[in-house]
């Protein structure tokens, strides 16, 4: 993702919706965004997550679920 | 994608503007905030303040974080950069944010290990592959990304990281907004609230734009029809009369907000007495420093900054912009001496402040509408 993409993700506070791909180590997830891109996401603050979840993930963290 | 195709309908964005256009009372005007650096963005890549009526006139907040940062800020952090064992890491905007004399870039050219992450989490995996370094984060952000500067802080700890520490500059969003309705040059009708920053703290922290000043606040998504449709409940608060903090972003907002989020900040972080917005001054108990727990992590603590107060260029216009009394084009190096790629201002740097907004969407259909 880059400035002239759906959204900025450089300055970390854009919030983007990505679904649960896998669940990973306790705590973490493999996420999937809009473009279908990879990205490890930190799930602790919203778990219990299961894969097809959709979360809002901010600077790599999940903040809430969809 | 699910929750983001069916809120871009074009269609059912035309019976909204259709909607609010009905709502409107003849011969009244409406000044309506986004708070939102997120809101802004959007509203001016999907055309938003277009398809609205003139009578609706949509005024940006504070709620960019880069947008927000004093210059200061960035020499204390262009001065931690420079000791000759640090690796200085921060997101892709601080990058390009003018400090009394450099950017961050320009230290990295001149010599300072400065690397752009995507999250603190990036910046701790720096800290544990180079542990003859020392790591700082440069931290930024609203209470949305404080959550995720607090978990790295706590995993760094658990880890016993010792060589990675943050230069906390995380801010809150209701101070400044209280500080605005205060301020006598400003007369807004209603509020689009920040629907991820309530993702964390909930829609209670609000309460008080109602109850103290009569103004409707409407917690909103950020697709097109998430801000149109919140333009409408405002507006029919307004016609019926009332005040509220409503709800639109129902789908991902829980009332009482992420307990958890929340409970992770409070482990980690306490308020600051004071701290300076660019453009606002100094505003009581806006912003997070680290607590005593994890003061072994403050970057501030750990090395000398000058922490000098410096005041933002003559020519800048970003407190007015900020603060919605102006628009962007009326400052007056917007768009000539301020562009995104040689900024004077924060809020020509990140795509949430108003002014690179404008410039990269907004500008075309004003021109247009000159010929």
């Amino acid at each position: 993702m880059s400035c002239s993409d759906e959204h900025c993700i450089t300055c970390g506070d854009q919030g983007i919706p990505m679904r649960v791909e896998s669940v990973s180590d306790p705590g973490e997830a493999t996420c999937l965004d809009r473009d279908e891109q990879e990205h490890t996401v930190i799930t602790e603050l919203v778990e219990p997550v299961n894969p097809g979840d959709e979360v809002l993930v901010h600077a790599g963290v999940a903040i809430g679920r969809i | 994608m699910k929750f983001v195709d069916e809120f871009r309908d074009a269609q059912l964005g035309r019976v909204l503007t259709a909607e609010i256009l009905a709502a409107v009372e003849p011969g009244h005007h409406y000044k309506v905030m986004e708070v939102c650096g997120g809101h802004t963005h959007s509203i001016y890549k999907y055309g938003l303040a277009d398809v609205l009526p003139e009578e609706v006139e949509l005024v940006h907040g504070p709620g960019c974080p880069v947008c927000v940062i004093p210059m200061g800020r960035i020499d204390d952090g262009i001065a931690i950069s420079r000791h000759e064992r640090v690796i200085f890491a921060c997101f892709g905007d601080m990058m390009r944010v003018p400090g009394s004399e450099y950017t961050l870039l320009e230290a990295k050219a001149q010599g300072s290990d400065i690397r752009m992450v995507y999250s603190p989490l990036d910046a701790l995996r720096i800290a544990r592959e180079n542990p003859d370094r020392e790591v700082v984060f440069f931290a930024i952000g609203f209470e949305t990304t404080a959550p995720s500067t607090a978990l790295t802080l706590k995993r760094a700890k658990q880890e016993g990281i010792a060589n990675f520490s943050c230069v906390c500059n995380h801010v809150t969003i209701v101070p400044p907004l209280r500080a605005l309705l205060e301020s006598p040059d400003l007369r807004l009708d209603g509020f689009i609230g920040p629907g991820h920053v309530c993702t964390v703290v909930g829609a209670r922290p609000f309460n008080f734009i109602p109850a103290d000043y009569g103004k409707p606040v409407v917690i909103s998504g950020f697709e097109p029809l998430d801000i149109l449709q919140s333009v409408l409940m405002i507006l029919r608060q307004l016609g019926e009369g009332r005040c509220a903090v409503e709800n639109q972003y129902t789908r991902v907002v829980p009332q009482e907000g992420n307990l958890r989020a929340l409970e992770v900040l409070a482990e980690v972080f306490e308020l600051r007495p004071h701290f300076e917005w660019r453009g606002l001054g100094f505003i009581s108990n806006s912003a997070l420093k680290l607590n005593d727990a994890y003061a072994d992590f403050d970057a501030e603590l750990r090395f000398e900054t000058p922490g000098v107060r410096v005041a933002d260029p003559k020519a800048c216009q970003c407190g007015e912009v900020l603060k919605g009394v102006i628009k962007p084009w009326e400052c007056k190096v917007f768009g000539t001496a301020c562009t995104p790629e040689h900024a004077i201002g924060t809020c020509m740097v990140s795509p949430e402040g108003a002014c690179a907004a404008y410039y990269n969407f907004g500008r075309f259909s004003r021109e247009r509408a000159a010929v």
